[in-house]
């Protein structure tokens, strides 16, 4: 297992260096005038030349890639083009904040879920047809749809929820809590969706096993079996569903966030990716490729966690 | 077990719980003269006065820095730190008297060498408007409250550069620390609280507890909030979580007013076309001025300002402000739109078949304008092709000249010198292909070096010249509008896209 661990993120080390040098090439080839974005309309020719020359931007691309290739493996990622905040700061404030949202959003959706996927292979007829028409509603209304019904009855109307911004935990645990809730909420109904539906056909599955008979035949109470042992055997496939769905919320919150105005990760991807801003898109990239890396050797050891069939020497 | 009955009871007082605790219906507390709340479309891109940008920026900057000079609502300026002015008779040498009980946040006290040095380092920075003090030779101190300036040649607008990023005055210690783009050192009404700021999203400032004005403290505390995305600004100003807000577009006006805010418009830009190559250098037809006149007369103008702004804002035909003394409202029935007499001179030029134009689109900028561009030309026989261009090097593509004729917004400058070196001069920016008319180098020389009636005469035959040439084809004025709360008072800035921060106060 730990040969297999070493192994992996080795790999990953490999493919965030692949990922980083394709990105930062492509970003250099639709770069533009980047002086010009930065100073707008009033930079004068020779501003936006002397802008251009500071950022280095008169070396050829190759050089200024070793350039940030060097500085990237110093733990230096450079300052943002446009907010003159060093990456890494920029990034490491509003990590915190997108996590929070994305494995509130995990937790949540992979509970609820469970519960109603268990739900619905136990109970079968009407309460599984139910189920599947929210799952079906679930993947077909668009995420920026739900936040933004979510805002408009939650905060506009019935003023539970404030409709922007974000509290830090520090600050008040219930204003955390409070700016959270909704963008959770946006974020998990998608992913309810996709999960409910194999956690639903896993259980149908397992219940007919013959263990599944055995252990009635035992006497053992139907919740026992179900969440002690038929859940043990379905959640395989469910986990790797969660961890789809995981990486895909890291992307949802893209979305979310800029409508709930809440500073993480997902908002500066939006502005950084729209201005071409490439030491924070590149900071960006490694990151949400780090941790796309680290979530998916995470599930291959709960999975093999859960079962030991599924174990890697 | 799992109990779910207990499971349903708890998830249920959570959320009520939560639901109580929320302050959503607190609000930011303008009226309590304690905490202001701003919504702004742009994060600070640097809080260095030296790379200082302006327009929707400044707040971020007149929270932490002062300028030497003021600007009035109307533009009049007025003295700051700056307290007396005088040029000389050839308008080259500006000599200002300084206040002498102003310090910086760091305790360094602000003189006349400080001033230079912000100066100096202001004309070779990478500010936008580091343009501003192209004419500044010299910034010399002769003791600690006298200032002289020594210009390569005069400059109109000199001093209302200066109330403006020019004029901003940063902690000369501070000059080389390594975070002078992020942590202000300056001698404005507030500092930036650092550890509340999240850049790009929420920027903090608390009240300076030793500004020398304190009277322009209306609150204890600021916060500035960015909102880049239209719903998220428009929900934060129904929620009631912002005093004053600029707005992102005019067609969520009504909601806003709706939600009990007061919006405050004001006419900044102009939208159009810049017909720039008038000396036919691309296209030889555009180098006809009656083909620019008939360009200009294809547009129906009230239809424009309705379908692109939603009907908020005032046709026109010119690209000067009606705050300059050049601007002549005969000038806007020059061109009413009249595709019978454009033909006329579209054939009278040599096109009475029209003629092909490439022009450059960007679906970011409104698809729909580009559409009607398109259709009211065509409907006069211009037909336009567009080739669409990376919304990001959109700019740069009209300030090199690689089209014809462009669609833009420009913003309308305060003084008729400022317009003329930002658009018409053969050296402006926007005048991308460098046109280099005699008429109307002459009549900017004159604005340039005459005494103010030459100025003012040369500006409105200059506005007459370019108007009756084609020079541009402008559409409208567009409101821009600031909305303000019921307990905040907001008086708006001429040729600013945001009111100036002493002039938002709460409701007496």
């Amino acid at each position: 297992m730990i040969r297999f661990t070493i192994r992996r993120l080795v790999s990953g080390v490999i493919l965030l260096f692949v990922i980083s040098s394709v990105a930062f090439l492509l970003l250099n080839l639709g770069a533009g005038n980047v002086g010009r974005r930065i100073l707008g309309p009033q930079g004068t020719a020779d501003t936006v030349a002397l802008k251009n020359e500071q950022l280095g931007l008169n070396e050829p691309v190759l050089t200024r890639y070793f350039e940030w290739l060097r500085g990237a493996v110093t733990g230096d990622f450079g300052a943002s083009w446009f907010t003159n905040q060093p990456v890494d700061q920029a990034i490491s404030s509003r990590l915190a904040v997108t996590l929070a949202i994305v494995i509130g959003a995990t937790l949540v959706s992979g509970f609820l879920a469970t519960v109603l996927g268990v739900w619905a292979a136990r109970r079968r007829g009407w309460a599984d047809k139910l189920v599947q028409v929210i799952a079906v509603l679930g993947f077909a209304i668009p995420g920026f749809l739900i936040a933004i019904f979510l805002v408009n009855v939650f905060a506009l109307n019935l003023h539970w929820f404030k409709p922007t911004g974000y509290v830090q935990m520090g600050t008040s645990f219930t204003g955390w809590l409070s700016s959270v809730t909704l963008p959770i909420a946006a974020l998990s109904i998608g992913a309810i969706a996709a999960i409910v539906q194999q956690v639903r056909g896993s259980v149908i599955d397992a219940l007919r096993q013959d263990w599944v008979r055995t252990l009635r035949s035992r006497g053992l109470s139907e919740n026992r079996i179900v969440f002690k042992h038929v859940l043990r055997n379905a959640g395989g496939p469910a986990l790797s569903v969660l961890a789809v769905q995981f990486i895909g919320l890291l992307g949802g919150a893209v979305i979310v966030e800029q409508i709930f105005a809440i500073p993480g990760l997902g908002q500066i991807s939006v502005s950084a990716t729209a201005q071409g801003d490439l030491p924070l898109v590149m900071g960006l990239v490694l990151v949400m490729g780090a941790i796309v890396v680290i979530v998916n050797l995470l599930i291959d050891l709960i999975q093999g966690f859960l079962n030991p069939k599924a174990r890697v020497s | 077990m799992f109990h779910w009955k207990k499971a349903v009871v708890i998830a249920t007082a959570a959320v009520l719980a939560l639901a109580g605790c929320t302050p959503a219906d607190s609000g930011p507390e303008g009226s309590s003269g304690g905490t202001l709340t701003l919504g702004l479309l742009l994060p600070a891109s640097t809080f260095s006065a030296q790379g200082a940008s302006w327009a929707n920026e400044s707040p971020y900057m007149q929270a932490v820095y002062d300028g030497l000079l003021r600007a009035e609502p109307d533009g009049t300026i007025v003295p700051h730190l700056a307290t007396e002015w005088s040029y000389s008779d050839d308008l080259t040498v500006l000599d200002l008297t300084l206040r002498d009980d102003v310090t910086f946040s760091d305790g360094t006290p602000f003189n006349a060498d400080a001033a230079a040095q912000n100066l100096i380092r202001f004309r070779d920075g990478t500010s936008p408007n580091a343009s501003f003090l192209v004419n500044l030779a010299d910034a010399k101190a002769i003791d600690d409250t006298h200032l002289e300036l020594t210009l390569s040649s005069p400059d109109p607008a000199l001093l209302t550069y200066l109330t403006q990023n020019a004029g901003l005055q940063e902690s000369p210690e501070a000059f080389d620390n390594p975070d002078v783009e992020t942590v202000p050192v300056g001698s404005g009404p507030y500092t930036l609280n650092v550890d509340e700021t999240v850049v790009g999203n929420s920027y903090v400032f608390d009240k300076n507890p030793d500004y020398w004005k304190s009277e322009d403290q209306h609150y204890d505390k600021l916060v500035m909030n960015v909102y880049t995305d239209s719903t998220s600004l428009l929900s934060a100003i129904q929620g009631g979580q912002v005093n004053v807000s600029t707005t992102s577009d005019n067609t969520t006006a009504d909601q806003i007013e709706a939600a009990g805010y007061t919006l405050s418009p004001i006419e900044n830009n102009w939208w159009g076309l810049i017909i720039g190559d008038r000396d036919g250098t691309l296209n030889p037809a555009i180098g006809d001025p009656r083909v620019r006149q008939a360009i200009n007369y294809a547009f129906d103008r009230d239809a424009m300002l309705q379908a692109a702004a939603d009907g908020r804002g005032t046709v026109t035909q010119q690209v000067f402000p009606t705050s300059s003394p050049s601007f002549d409202s005969a000038l806007d029935d020059t061109y009413s739109y009249d595709a019978v007499k454009a033909k006329k001179l579209l054939a009278e030029a040599g096109y009475p078949d029209g003629f092909d134009l490439i022009m450059p689109s960007a679906a970011a900028l409104g698809a729909s304008n580009f559409t009607l561009i398109q259709q009211q030309l065509g409907d006069v026989g211009i037909r336009v092709t567009y080739e669409e261009v990376q919304v990001n090097d959109y700019i740069n593509t009209i300030v090199t000249g690689k089209y014809a004729v462009t669609f833009m917004a420009l913003q309308l400058d305060p003084t008729d010198w400022q317009l003329s070196q930002f658009e018409l001069d053969k050296t402006a920016t926007f005048n991308g292909f460098h046109n280099d008319d005699p008429t109307v180098q002459g009549h900017i020389a004159t604005i340039q070096t005459g005494t103010a009636e030459e100025a003012e005469k040369a500006g409105k035959a200059l506005n007459a010249y370019i108007v009756e040439q084609g020079w541009f084809a402008p559409w409208f004025r567009p409101e821009l509008n600031t909305a303000s709360d019921a307990t905040t008072d907001v008086i708006v800035q001429v040729g600013n896209s945001y009111p100036y921060l002493w002039n938002i106060k709460p409701k007496a």
